[in-house]
C-alpha cells in the first residue's frame, strides 16, 4: 500500500461540523490550515486568514482552531445536489486530532466519509479492495462509474430513460392523432389526385418525403432548441441548488438518437395517416 | 363511324350501393356506347344516377353487374393501377366544383398529371404553356385557385383534363357553379375541344350546354330513358 500515496483531502461530514464553527481572533499563522467550501464561506461570511473553530459538538466543546487557507467549489454530486454543501477540508492528522479530543466516544463516528485522491487513479479498485480487507467495516469504492448499475449516475440514467420513454410514447400518440386528423383534412385532395389518375405509389412517396422533411426538420429544431436552452437550464438549476453540477448536456449522441428516433416516427405517422385515405373509395372521398 | 370500335361501351350497367337501410340502386341496367370524338350530353333529375354513370365510364368506380369496355379493354379485368393509368392518360375529368389542388398554382395543376405520366420536363413546359393559352389563362399561370374566379378555375380544370391528350373528356355539371355568361364560355371551350377530336360526355342541367352536344341522353331512376340525335 505504500506506493499508493494518500493525499490528504478529507471531507468532514457536514452534519457533525457545520453547527460548531465560529470565527475567533487568535494567533493566526501558527494555526493549522483548513479549506472551507464556497457555500460555508458564504453563509458564515468567512475570508481567507480568518480563524475558525471546528468541533464535533454543537457547543464547540473540545474544538480546535484553524486558519482559513482558502475556499473551494465542492465536487458536484448528483446524490447531494439538494443538500447545502456546508463542508470543510483539513489534513488527516488534524481530523484525527479533532475527533480524538472528543470526550464522547460516539462522536468519533461523526466522520462518515473520507474522499481519497490517488496519484494513480487506475489503482482505485485495487486500493479499495485492500482497504476493505484491512479495515473491516469500512466500505471503499472508486468514485468512477462502476457500470454495475448501482452507481448514482446509472440510477439517474434509468430515470431519464423512463422519462424519455413516457415522452416519446405520449408524443407519438399525439402525433398519430394529428396525422390522422391532417389526413382527414386532405380527404378531398387525395380523392382528387387519385381520381385524375395519380397512382397510390406516387401519393405514398409524396407523403414519405413530406414526413421525412417534417420529421427531420422537427428533430433538428428540437436539438437546436435544446442546445440553445441548455445553458439557461443549467444556470437555473445551479442557482436553485447552489451547485456546480451540470444538469443538461446535449451530446452528439443524444442529438443523433433524437433524429434517429424522430425521423422514422414521423414517416410512420405520415404513412398511417395517408393509408387511411388510400384504402378508401375514391368516389366517396370527393362526394359531398 | 358506326362500324368502328367504340371508344367506350357499357352494357347492362347496374350499380348498387349497399346501405344499412337496404341497397340503393343508382344505376339500373343502363347501356351506353360512346364513339371516338363524339359529343354526348346526359340530362336528368337530381339523383337519377348521372354521376354514378360518369364514374363508371371514367373507370373510377366499378359496376355491381354489367360490362364495360374502354378502347376495347374489359375494365373489370384491370387492376387499380391499370385503371389509374387509364384515368391519367386517356380520360380527362371536369367537375362542378372544379377540384383543383388548392396549394398548387394554375401552372402546377396542369403540370401535375403530365409529371405523373412521365412527360419530360421541357415537353411538359411547352404543353402546359400551350394549354393555358388555349383556355385563355396565359397571364394567370402563377395564380392559385383561391386567386381565380369560378370560370377561370374551371378553365384551369379543363386545361388539366386535357394535359395528357385524353381520348375522352368527362364533365359532371361543369357550369353548375357558374353564371350564364361564364357557363357559355365554358361551353364554347368544350366545342373547341370537341372540334379538336376529343370525345366529350357532359352531364348537365344547362339546356344551352346540352344543345351543343351531338347526342343527348335523358336519364330517370337509374335508367337511360330517351336517346335523341340531332
Ligand atoms: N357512394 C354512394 N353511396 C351511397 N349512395 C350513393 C352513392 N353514390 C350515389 N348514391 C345514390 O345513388 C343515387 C344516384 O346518385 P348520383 O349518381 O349522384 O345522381 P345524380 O348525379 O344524377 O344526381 C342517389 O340516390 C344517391 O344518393
Ligand atoms: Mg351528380
Amino acid at each position: 500500500m505504500t506506493r499508493l500515496r494518500l493525499i490528504l483531502f478529507i471531507l468532514l461530514s457536514a452534519a457533525g461540523v457545520a453547527a460548531s464553527f465560529a470565527a475567533t481572533a487568535a494567533a493566526p499563522d501558527a494555526l493549522p490550515a483548513v479549506l472551507v467550501s464556497r457555500q460555508l464561506a458564504e453563509s458564515a461570511r468567512l475570508h481567507v486568514g480568518d480563524t475558525v473553530t471546528f468541533a464535533l459538538d454543537a457547543e464547540g466543546k473540545g474544538g480546535r482552531q484553524f486558519r482559513v487557507a482558502g475556499t473551494y467549489e465542492p465536487t458536484p454530486d448528483p446524490m447531494k445536489f439538494t443538500a447545502r454543501r456546508i463542508e470543510a477540508r483539513m489534513h488527516l492528522p488534524d481530523l484525527v486530532d479533532v475527533t480524538a479530543a472528543q470526550p464522547d466516544a460516539d462522536s468519533a463516528d461523526a466522520v462518515d466519509g473520507i474522499n481519497v485522491r490517488l496519484a494513480h487513479p487506475d489503482d482505485a479498485r485495487a486500493f479499495g479492495a485492500a482497504v476493505m480487507a484491512r479495515a473491516p467495516g469500512i466500505f471503499a469504492r472508486p468514485t468512477a462509474r462502476t457500470g454495475d448499475g448501482s452507481d448514482p449516475f446509472a440510477v439517474l440514467d434509468r430515470f431519464h430513460f423512463a422519462i424519455a420513454v413516457v415522452t416519446v410514447v405520449g408524443s407519438t400518440a399525439f402525433l398519430l392523432a394529428l396525422m390522422v386528423m391532417r389526413a382527414e383534412e386532405r380527404r378531398e385532395t387525395v380523392g382528387i389526385v387519385r381520381l385524375i389518375g395519380i397512382s397510390q405509389r406516387s401519393i405514398l412517396l409524396e407523403v414519405l418525403v413530406e414526413g421525412l422533411l417534417i420529421a427531420a426538420g422537427g428533430a433538428i429544431f428540437g436539438v437546436l432548441f435544446a442546445l440553445a436552452t441548455q445553458g439557461a437550464v443549467n444556470r437555473f438549476f445551479q442557482w436553485r441548488y447552489d451547485t456546480a453540477l451540470v444538469f443538461v448536456r446535449v451530446t452528439t449522441r443524444i442529438a443523433l438518437e433524437s433524429v434517429a428516433l424522430a425521423v422514422p416516427l414521423g414517416i410512420v405517422a405520415g404513412l398511417v395517416g395517408s393509408w387511411t385515405l388510400l384504402r378508401r373509395d375514391v368516389v366517396a372521398m370527393v362526394r359531398r | 363511324m358506326t362500324n368502328a370500335a367504340p371508344l367506350i361501351e357499357g352494357r347492362d350497367l347496374t350499380r348498387q350501393f349497399p346501405m344499412t337501410a337496404g341497397a340503393v340502386t343508382a344505376l339500373n341496367h343502363a347501356s351506353i356506347r360512346i364513339e371516338a370524338a363524339e359529343y354526348v350530353a346526359i340530362t336528368g333529375p337530381s339523383g337519377c344516377g348521372k354521376s354514378t354513370l360518369l364514374h363508371l365510364l371514367g373507370c373510377v368506380d366499378q359496376p355491381t353487374s354489367g360490362s364495360l369496355t374502354f378502347e376495347g379493354r374489359d375494365v373489370a379485368r384491370l387492376n387499380e393501377t391499370e385503371r389509374s393509368r387509364i384515368r391519367l392518360t386517356r380520360i380527362g375529368f371536369v367537375f362542378q366544383r372544379f377540384f383543383l389542388l388548392p396549394m398548387l398554382t394554375a401552372w402546377e395543376n396542369v403540370e401535375l398529371p403530365q409529371a405523373e405520366a412521365g412527360v419530360p420536363r421541357s415537353e411538359r413546359r411547352n404543353r402546359t404553356r400551350e394549354l393555358l393559352e388555349y383556355v385563355g389563362l396565359a397571364d394567370r399561370i402563377d395564380h392559385r385557385p383561391s386567386q381565380l374566379s369560378g370560370g377561370e378555375m374551371q378553365r384551369v380544370a379543363i386545361a388539366r383534363a386535357l394535359a395528357n391528350r385524353p381520348a375522352l373528356l368527362l364533365a359532371d355539371e361543369p357550369t353548375g357553379e357558374l353564371d350564364e355568361v361564364t357557363g357559355d364560355q365554358i361551353a364554347d371551350l368544350f366545342d373547341r375541344v370537341h372540334a379538336d377530336g376529343t370525345a366529350i360526355v357532359v352531364v348537365t342541367h344547362n339546356a344551352t350546354v346540352a344543345a351543343r352536344a351531338g347526342r343527348r341522353l335523358a336519364m330517370k331512376s337509374g335508367r337511360i330513358v330517351e336517346a335523341g340525335k340531332q
